[in-house]
């Protein structure tokens, strides 16, 4: 009698929590967010997320690129850093201000999307993955070499802050609210963009490219369009980045950030835009909060532990968070079509729309 | 007479790391050619072996077993390792590209990590394989190297009758060339890919242990990218899955990367009036797979299919 009441507890619960498409989970989170900084939280709790918030659009630009055309890109982080380093570079010598600074370190990072697009285009498959890998390579060399210019190892410090007028603390809310919104405003141009006929056009791309060839699609005008978006999204995210932390130097072209990249993208669903975003809020809460101040293990276990819950989780659901939640709406919604019991909030509502 | 002598010791070192670029890269491009897997642990294995190689060979770990049984020992512990994880975490989403580079790279960093509690994150040493110099072509070489050279040669040979003459060997260039057909014909595709991957570790394995021990004598938790990168760069170059491939991508790697560092990158650096650095060779090695990618898209002697099913 009580496993029947759990049970039912818990149908009901399946069909009034999940019975919502991810979609709107993903909003949920954005309004949670929305109104985090009410319980008070400590400065360095709200750097997690601003971060967080920066490295969501990192990722969802990667997405837009390999969910959409299947372009899987290895070194992502070229263009995080060229954003960051352009950004950087602008500040350092020219002395411009930060309003000026970030747009332009995105239209660099445009440029070097179309320029690394052009020689992408010959390439396919997991050639194409090495290849990519080779750019932030490159980069690194020559920032190193080129020590005069870009400070070397040592990096590019005390860029300007976002809001210098505001006291110390209120600095931290406002950046946070600022990282947020710049989020929301690019996820939402992503996400348009990924299910306009540009993204579905892409898709089919990714799904047959001979075929869409045949069919008259201009595959090089949408594998760089593709490389294009990708590359403006991430530069801002790095641009943002650097005047964030105030310094602009090699960890923005680090080997982990192009491969943490792919880590997000696959546990939040590729493909999905707003998966990835969730994936990074949870995976780097779960690394830098819960298992650095809620259990505080030392660096080393909190890495391997980290790790070993990616593998187990991509291992058991492969196909990533968001498509997991899908695949569980879509079930619902079919087994609701043979047993017509329960609530049927979501139904009801679209019913009245036909009308 | 200052030419002849940079031309020497150009012709010489590229030839010597050029031979343990290919083994190297050997492991990477067998587990790739049979399964379609990219191994990006393949510097985790190199880094494994050499800290195994450390324990066993060093006053370190207290029990000092000799070089050459310290070796092999490092080479099987290493191909169980591999072949273990390759069947819990990559054979589940085989198939699947993206979610095989999100287990290795996973994997890869579980490594650095046991590593870094086991050992600290600091340098430690790799016993040198022989002492003493030896005078080739008016080059000082140390014996370390040219034994290093000529075993990765021997392996390279050894591997090389094993895939093209025995039995195995067949079956892996079969399940290469085509799986399903491959499978039809009574071939056991999973222990196949078991043994490959066990091949590649201890490919890898020796591949560290001959590299550190020769060049620089040290080993730490964060080698690996450095050594994956370099693997990546000679398989794009000769081929993905080409075993011939990567022995011509690892010498021309060698020599463009010797030619830099002895002859080009003093003269850049006089002209531009800045410090000689070894900062651009990882660069350098790049832009020429690139160039050689961007004239022949599936590398020197990758397999060119340009219409599938």
């Amino acid at each position: 009698m009580v496993t029947g009441y759990f049970r039912r507890a818990y149908s009901s619960f399946v069909a009034h929590v999940l019975d919502i498409p991810p979609r709107l989970l993903a909003l949920l989170l954005f309004l949670l967010l929305l109104s985090f900084p009410i319980v008070n939280p400590p400065s360095s709790t709200l750097l997690i997320l601003t971060t967080a918030s920066l490295l969501a659009i990192f990722a969802a630009s990667w997405d837009l690129l390999v969910g959409r055309t299947g372009q899987i890109s290895l070194g992502h982080a070229l263009f995080f850093g060229i954003g960051t380093y352009a950004t950087g570079l602008l500040s350092y010598h020219l002395n411009w201000p930060i309003w000026v600074t970030i747009p332009l370190s995105v239209l660099v990072g445009f440029l070097a999307a179309v320029l690394i697009g052009f020689p992408c285009l010959r390439v396919k498959g997991h050639y194409l993955a090495l290849v990519t890998m080779a750019f932030p390579i490159i980069l690194i060399g020559l920032i190193l070499y080129f020590k005069n210019i870009t400070r070397g190892d040592a990096g590019i410090w005390g860029l300007p802050k976002f809001f210098p007028f505001l006291p110390y603390k209120q600095q931290f809310i406002a950046e946070y609210y600022f990282t947020l919104l710049l989020l929301f405003a690019s996820g939402i141009i992503l996400y348009k963009i990924a299910n306009s006929k540009t993204g579905m056009v892409m898709v089919s791309i990714l799904d047959d490219e001979l075929a869409s060839k045949a069919c008259g699609v201009n595959i090089t005008k949408y594998k760089l369009m593709a490389f294009a978006i990708s590359g403006i999204f991430a530069s801002l995210a790095g641009s943002v980045n650097a005047h964030l932390l105030q310094v602009a130097n090699l960890a923005s072209l680090r080997v982990t950030l192009s491969f943490m990249v792919i880590v997000w993208t696959i546990f939040g669903g590729l493909g999905t835009i707003y998966g990835p975003i969730v994936g990074v809020y949870i995976l780097q809460v779960l690394d830098q909060y819960v298992l650095t101040k809620i259990v505080d293990v030392p660096t080393p276990w909190r890495i391997i532990i980290y790790s070993a819950i990616v593998i187990v989780f991509v291992l058991k659901w492969p196909r990533g968070l968001a498509r997991f939640v899908t695949d569980k709406q879509e079930d619902l919604e079919e087994a609701r079509d043979i047993d017509e019991r329960g609530p049927r909030i979501w139904r009801t509502y679209k019913k009245k729309e036909k009308k | 007479m200052v030419e002849i002598e940079l031309i020497q010791s150009i012709l010489v070192y590229g030839a010597i790391s050029g031979g343990m670029y290919a083994l190297l890269a050997l492991g990477f491009t067998l587990i790739y050619g049979v399964s379609d897997v990219i191994n990006l642990a393949h510097g985790s294995l190199f880094m494994i072996g050499t800290y195994i190689f450390f324990v066993l060979a060093t006053p370190y770990g207290g029990i000092q077993i000799g070089l050459l049984p310290a070796l092999i020992l490092a080479a099987i512990f290493v191909a169980v390792i591999g072949a273990v994880t390759f069947r819990l975490t990559v054979h589940p989403v085989i198939g699947d590209p993206l979610s095989i580079m999100v287990v290795t790279i996973s994997f890869a960093m579980i490594i650095q990590e046991s590593m870094v509690l086991g050992f600290g994150s600091y340098r430690q040493p790799v016993p040198s394989l022989a002492e003493g110099l030896a005078t080739i072509w008016g080059v000082k070489v140390t014996y370390s190297k040219i034994l290093a050279f000529v075993a990765s040669l021997a392996l390279f040979a050894i591997l090389m009758t094993f895939v093209t003459k025995t039995k195995i060997g067949r079956a892996m260039r079969a399940v290469s060339q085509d799986r399903e057909v491959a499978m039809l014909m009574g071939i056991n595709t999973e222990m196949l890919y078991l043994l490959t991957m066990g091949i590649s570790a201890s490919l890898a394995a020796v591949a560290g242990m001959l590299i550190t021990s020769s060049t620089a004598g040290v080993t730490y938790p964060h080698i690996w990218p450095q050594q994956l990168y370099l693997s990546f760069a000679v398989v794009i170059l000769g081929g993905l899955g080409s075993i011939k491939g990567s022995l011509v991508g690892a010498f021309i790697i060698s020599y463009v990367e010797n030619t830099f560092v002895f002859a080009i990158d003093p003269i850049i650096a006089d002209i531009l009036n800045l410090p000689v650095g070894g900062s651009l060779s990882g660069a350098v090695i790049m832009a020429t797979m690139l160039l050689v990618i961007l004239v022949r898209p599936k590398g020197l002697f990758g397999k060119r299919v340009e219409l599938e099913e």
